[in-house]
């Protein structure tokens, strides 16, 4: 066992201040749209606070470090454009600004606004397949985490994954965004405290100039250079920079913050200045991965790099960042550290588990509700069908998520699983938002070919990640632009409204 | 290579000092905006309420 006494007092002070300050949001839930969006009450720095926590997870911390060990520092380009991209999409506005003043609260709803029902209850099923195969991987991963760092034996895992999860559960079934928007306050203090802390540690004890030769000794120009790393080039580039706007305007959980703002302006503010987090939420994990490289790379070369072996144990790359974290911290810095990954695991997790069983209750239940010709439910009761659906959510994540190991790397992994609806939803809303000519038949075909384009490749014919995106977003693009010319031509209409 | 090693050198302070940043003024500032956040949904619970 790796931790202290200090330790555990500081993450068991930490679990029991995260679950009072998340039961207080249950109070101010009155109807749906504070439970989804909190009112359209979030300011700026605030906004900033439950974006930034809600998209980094310990999942963020270990496909990152992942991605440093195996790649150097070509990998920073990932983080680049996603921080770069992000702040394109604040300063310009580019769909989230007419996203928020239509008052939506999922995305696929936009679909019924501009489209049509059936479309929207297809684009429900197709994010709620994605997202939760997505998040499926997350609990596995974050044990390993938490096993490694903290010493925690291996075979309570599974009970301290499963106990954590019941945790976030409570407070998000209860409290909805209200609940996650404080508890993401705290939690993103927290992690933030934990990420410039590690990232001292890591560069102290690797040393800079150690970490620069190393990467330059083991990759040579590969290990600096994305354009000649042959995991990168010029097609990742490019289809990083379709994925991140696509990431930044359509993906659920991200967008329902942007729908729960003041205002478009404080949507396009939280953007903006949460892309610059967004630059470190990437290059410090893989900066402490390239570190856990240099310390611990010497074991024999696999795929242009050497194992990670630590205390005579040959590791997997993803594992050595968490090893080191063991190594290098002392007591009462790990429990910050690991109160702090804590923090970022659960403010992640309650907001993916309300962002997807928001789309199974809003996009799925309720429009298919409506068209067997029964009545809308009441907000109270709406926010009960919110709240099974959590309760679903979870019960597969339990399962699905603590037993399957992704293939490959992580980060690429988890942006097949996105692309598969990604691509198809990115280019049907910037159709249905800036091209008067799209209409429904451009829309089904979007999203129908944007999913094959992403399963077929990846799963069947073994294509690369870089392939796989361009065919899926360009499959998606060329369905829009053909099933919009082919069919008929949209009525024109006012600015449309929700529909709920 | 050079190029590259500086490159990436000088976004790895932009990213490090700006997290750092925006986090000091997260911490120093979200406390208040949470505050509004309770005060107008309890305003809207009301209106609801009516």
């Amino acid at each position: 066992m790796n931790f202290a006494a200090i330790d555990w007092v500081i993450v068991a002070g930490y679990l029991i201040l995260s679950m009072v300050v998340g039961i207080i949001g249950k109070r101010y839930i009155g109807n749906v749209s504070h439970y989804l969006v909190a009112g359209r009450e979030l300011g700026v720095f605030v906004g900033i606070a439950t974006l930034a926590a809600t998209e980094i997870g310990t999942i963020t911390y270990m496909y990152n470090g992942e991605l440093g060990y195996k790649y150097g520092f070509a990998a920073f380009a990932a983080a680049l454009i996603s921080g770069l991209v992000m702040i394109i999409v604040g300063r310009t506005g580019f769909v989230i600004s007419r996203f928020r003043a239509l008052k939506l609260m999922t995305v696929p709803e936009y679909f019924e606004v501009k489209y049509s029902r059936g479309l929207r209850i297809v684009t429900g099923l197709l994010v709620a397949l994605g997202g939760i195969l997505n998040m499926g991987v997350f609990l596995k991963i974050e044990g390993e985490f938490l096993t490694i760092v903290s010493g925690i034996n291996v075979r309570y895992l599974v009970a301290v994954m499963t106990v954590i999860l019941l945790l976030e559960l409570i407070y998000t079934v209860l409290g909805g965004m209200v609940s996650i928007v404080i508890t993401d306050f705290v939690q993103y203090v927290l992690l933030s405290i934990a990420t410039i802390l590690v990232s001292v540690y890591a560069v102290y004890y690797a040393g800079w100039g150690h970490i620069v030769a190393k990467v330059t000794s083991t990759m040579g120009e590969a290990g600096f250079n994305p354009l000649v790393n042959p995991k990168f080039g010029l097609t990742f580039i490019i289809w990083q920079v379709l994925l991140w706007f696509s990431l930044h305007t359509c993906w659920q959980t991200t967008a329902m913050r942007m729908f729960s703002t003041k205002s478009p302006e404080t949507s396009q503010k939280v953007m903006t200045w949460t892309g610059f987090i967004f630059l470190g939420r990437g290059m410090l994990p893989m900066l402490w991965g390239i570190a856990a490289l240099t310390l611990f790379g010497t074991g024999a070369m696999n795929n242009g790099v050497p194992q990670p072996v630590v205390n005579g144990h040959t590791l997997a790359p993803i594992d050595a960042m968490p090893a080191m974290l063991a190594q290098i911290l002392g007591p009462g810095i790990r429990g910050i550290v690991v109160a702090g990954m804590l923090a970022a695991t659960m403010s992640v997790n309650s907001s993916y588990l309300l962002g997807w069983s928001s789309v199974i209750s809003q996009d799925v239940i309720l429009p298919i509700r409506r068209a067997l010709g029964k009545g809308a439910l009441s907000s109270r009761k709406q926010i009960f069908v919110n709240r099974a659906a959590n309760l679903f959510v979870s019960l597969f994540l339990m399962f699905w998520g603590l037993y399957y190991t992704p293939p490959g790397a992580v980060y690429l992994y988890l942006n097949i699983t996105g692309t598969i609806f990604l691509a198809g939803a990115f280019v049907s809303v910037v159709g249905g938002l800036y091209w008067r000519r799209s209409n429904t038949t451009g829309g089904y075909a979007a999203m129908l070919l944007g999913a094959a384009g992403a399963i077929i490749p990846y799963f069947f014919l073994h294509w690369g990640e870089n392939v796989t995106g361009f065919a899926a977003f360009g499959l998606a693009a060329g369905g829009l632009v053909i099933g919009s010319l082919l069919g008929r031509a949209p009525v024109e209409s006012a600015q449309p409204a929700a529909v709920g | 290579m050079r190029f590259w090693q500086l490159f990436w050198t000088i976004w790895l302070v932009v990213a490090g000092s700006s997290f750092a940043f925006i986090t000091l003024m997260v911490m120093l500032k979200g406390g208040k905006d949470l505050r509004v956040m309770f005060r107008d949904l309890s305003r809207q619970q009301k209106e609801d309420n009516r």
